[in-house]
């Protein structure tokens, strides 16, 4: 796990020099694109993040192994995370690109309606107990992602929306792609450190519930 | 990890002062010297004072424009990070809670 933060920490300073000391400065929007390679890395590590939560809360459905439904969650809480990240990064660069903070465009209003489906997520995970808990939110997990695949293809379903073709980012000069590859690993990469250290923390929690609760049966009895 | 994620928030702020390109205010001396310079070595003649005053905007309009992107390409990382310490010091508050929880389970188990 050292290893993993060793490189992540090496690699977000690489990317970060990267941004600010390599990239090209784009002819439009000027330094103000620069805010693209987190704010795009973040978005495609959402979608990670919640795929790992649906492959595990699926997972939980199949075996009910309690491991499982730990291990979404700790995915979900990340998701979330860097899902906020993307729309608080967003609106600063749509102030300067179209003059607005907010626009009730297609991605925009998707990638909020999957932010809102999590946190609802974590409201029923609060909310039950037990199994019942671990059974209705993987029945969730799996149900709110399927807003990812809409919010990816939103460019293409609804057209005319503000965000640029999906392709866009493929066709980038090479030293923006360079930034943008490596800026992207950073953040998965931190992903993976992150969900390592949220799932042991969430295993020793289960570990104490479950020690508490045989004291409190001893103690009864 | 706290201290990875504060020494990288430092990172952000050092790298993107002393990388990126700050405007660079030039001072009247400068302009009008290089105005002369200009129409010297071009041989047009043309009205010094005018052409001054308007490199003069030019400069002053083309700074103020790069001033405000730095400010939303600061504020932007600021955010992001801003986003990262927080989740931090929120697992390390759970951490400290579970580490007090089980020193208590402990006590207790003793205490039987």
């Amino acid at each position: 796990m050292r290893i993993i933060a060793l490189i992540t920490a090496l690699l977000i300073f690489i990317s970060l020099y990267l941004i600010f000391g390599y990239a090209r400065i784009e002819g439009t929007m000027l330094e103000v694109q620069k805010i693209f390679y987190y704010h795009v890395s973040a978005a495609l590590t959402v979608f990670v993040a919640f795929g790992v939560n649906c492959v595990f809360s699926i997972k939980y459905l199949i075996q009910r192994k309690p491991n499982d439904d730990l291990l979404a969650v700790a995915a979900a809480e990340l998701g979330i995370v860097f899902c906020t990240i993307a729309l608080l990064s967003g609106p600063i660069w749509a102030r300067y690109a179209w003059n607005t903070w907010w626009n009730w465009e297609a991605r925009l209003t998707s990638t909020l309606v999957l932010w809102l489906m999590y946190i609802g997520y974590f409201i029923l995970r609060s909310a039950l107990e037990g199994d019942r808990r671990r059974l209705y939110s993987a029945v969730l997990g799996i149900i709110a992602y399927l807003d990812v695949p809409i919010v990816y293809y939103a460019v293409d379903i609804w057209q005319g929306g503000l965000h640029p073709d999906r392709g866009t980012k493929w066709s980038l000069e090479t030293t923006m792609q360079h930034t943008w590859m490596v800026a992207l690993i950073a953040l998965i990469l931190l992903f993976t450190f992150l969900l390592m250290v949220r799932y042991r923390m969430k295993k020793a929690q289960a570990r104490y519930a479950a020690i508490q609760q045989q004291h409190l049966t001893e103690a009864s009895s | 990890m706290k201290i990875a994620i504060l020494v990288s928030f430092l990172a952000v702020l050092i790298t993107f002062f002393s990388v990126v390109q700050v405007p660079i205010t030039l001072t009247s001396d400068e302009v009008a010297k290089a105005v002369s310079e200009a129409t010297s070595a071009s041989g047009v003649s043309v009205d010094e004072e005018v052409l001054e005053r308007a490199v003069q905007l030019s400069v002053a309009k083309l700074e103020e424009g790069q001033r405000t992107r730095l400010k939303y390409l600061a504020s932007a990382y600021l955010v992001i990070w801003l986003v990262f310490i927080l989740y931090v010091l929120y697992l390390e508050r759970q951490q400290q809670e579970l580490d007090k929880r089980l020193a208590q389970l402990e006590q207790a188990s003793e205490g039987v």
